[in-house]
């Protein structure tokens, strides 16, 4: 297999935009492209990653339309649809292009543009990647998901509501220092949790997850220029190599699982990616994780082998996750408060993760920072992809 | 959905797998029977939702899952009030949700 490298990232800041999908497409690949640039080096496919715009923006067929606005035409052009994890799902496909050979330059580019529709709607679309017959039909939707994990995790392991807000607290805070975030705001515990006010400010969504654990609904997207060696070699600077990816499977309805708190996918697909770098979990400098709730920050901070089992929330209070702690966790924001445009995320993680592997995350910058993690968590952890980056010299 | 909810019981290892499958987990047999499903059984999670999909005019859903007597575990609506981990519940069938004015009929938990 040869070896695959992250030569360019760029994205646009998530949130509500006016911008048409293909506009915020456009926008994110452009700013990989010129941060990657590639001056006479063509660009030989195109990946997009995308969850709902069949559904929510009534367009299909995006790596067409993407290869179109970007005039790269007769690149290869294609989509990818892996629900929540569709952008790391679409990395892997351009990384697999470089590594077999059949590639030397492609551009993956996550997009979603979902506040489109209002929040019934956009809540359905998502939560029509659960199973149709025995758990959407019920009224299932994510956040009703991860409440009953986190109540299980919550009973089982002794974390409390206080940790979840720690990793809000956190995740703000750090997401006031990235300018592409979607929430620019700093929480507090009283805020949302302690005062008085705190039971107006801070609602169920999912008991006993509150709006606070929960991300925003955003638009957004995120693009990286993955290459060659020789490719790599003739664009000189820093250099960002894909050093593993792992990922894993489990069934599709939740309640099947033989230990419903156990996110065994994240566990195999995290192992699975440390393998193949030759690296392990205490080897790492940063990790962006899939906090589309809070808890499940915890959790997978546990799975991916960061801390044991039920340890999570206590790395977490002693600080050991945030900017200046040992394993700084979502130094974006994470998708808590940089947002989560689904088909987007798993795009953004790299996006950061190469920014910081290249001493370019101003203001959040982890001094140093050569290997990095990323999870994205598709389904209900039914489908999880696990990467992990190497800086090197 | 019929006034049943059904497995998938396969006909080589006997495993049932709920929701149905084409292949069987445990032995990767291919054959199944319909078996019912429910009974009484514990309430393992459960949550009020109120970030509800579309097709529901209501506040909140209270959402569980059971396992039921034998281990078999299902997703379904909680009825009544007081939820509580470990709750004893029993199965019934009822609208769980009303799509395009056609009721779709699946699980409730009724406390025992």
């Amino acid at each position: 297999m040869n070896p695959v490298y992250i030569a360019g990232a760029g994205m646009t800041k998530f949130g509500r935009s006016e911008w048409s999908l293909m506009k915020l497409a456009s926008v994110a690949s452009l700013s990989a492209l010129h941060h990657a640039n590639l001056g006479e080096i063509p660009v030989d496919g195109i990946v997009v990653a995308n969850m709902g715009a069949a559904r929510v923006n009534r367009q299909t067929a995006l790596g067409s339309a993407l290869v179109d606005q970007l005039a790269l035409y007769p690149a290869t052009a294609e989509a990818v649809e892996n629900g929540p994890a569709s952008g790391a799902s679409a990395f892997k496909v351009g990384c697999q292009a470089i590594a077999s050979g059949m590639a030397d330059v492609v551009l993956v580019t996550g997009v979603e543009r979902m506040r489109v529709v209002n929040g019934l709607e956009g809540t359905d679309f998502v939560a029509s990647l659960a199973h149709p017959e025995a758990e959407y039909i019920y009224g299932v939707t994510l956040p009703s998901l991860a409440g009953m994990f986190a109540r299980l995790v919550m009973d089982r392991f002794g974390v409390e509501r206080k940790h979840l807000a720690m990793v809000a607290i956190k995740n703000h805070e750090n997401g006031t220092k990235n300018p592409y975030a979607h929430i620019q705001q700093t929480v507090t515990m009283e805020g949302i949790l302690t005062a008085p006010e705190a039971a107006v400010n801070n609602p169920p969504i999912a008991e006993p997850l509150h709006l606070f654990d929960c991300c925003p609904v955003s638009d957004g997207a995120a693009s990286v220029v993955v290459v060659s060696e020789s490719v790599a070699a003739k664009l000189g600077g820093p250099k960002v190599r894909v050093a593993g990816i792992g990922q894993a499977t489990d069934t599709h309805a939740v309640h099947d699982r033989e230990d419903p708190t156990d996110l065994k996918s994240v566990r195999l697909a995290s192992e699975k990616a440390f393998s193949m770098a030759g690296v392990g979990p205490s080897d790492v400098d940063v990790a962006e994780l899939h906090d589309a709730f809070t808890i499940l920050e915890i959790a997978e901070s546990e799975a991916a082998g960061f801390f044991p089992r039920g340890e999570g929330h206590l790395a977490l209070e002693r600080g050991e996750t945030r900017l200046d702690g040992k394993l700084p966790i979502n130094p974006s924001g994470g998708l808590k408060a940089k947002g989560h445009p689904v088909g987007a995320t798993g795009v953004a993680h790299f996006v950061e993760l190469t920014w910081q592997l290249r001493g370019e995350a101003e203001g959040r910058q982890i001094k140093d920072a050569a290997i990095g993690y990323a999870c994205n968590f598709g389904g209900f952890g039914n489908n999880v992809v696990a990467t992990v980056l190497r800086r090197e010299a | 959905m019929g006034a049943k909810v059904l497995g998938a019981k396969c006909t080589s290892c006997g495993v049932v797998s709920y929701p149905v499958r084409s292949v069987c987990p445990n032995c990767r047999a291919e054959s199944f029977e319909d078996v019912e499903i429910g009974g009484k059984g514990k309430v393992l999670t459960y949550t009020d939702v109120y970030a509800l999909a579309i097709d529901y005019e209501t506040r909140y859903l209270r959402l569980a899952i059971v396992e039921l007597e034998g281990g078999q575990r299902v997703t379904g609506q909680l009825l009544g009030d007081d939820p509580k981990l470990g709750k004893a519940v029993e199965t019934t069938i009822g609208i769980v949700r009303v799509q395009g004015g056609k009721e779709i009929r699946g699980l409730q938990f009724l406390p025992v």
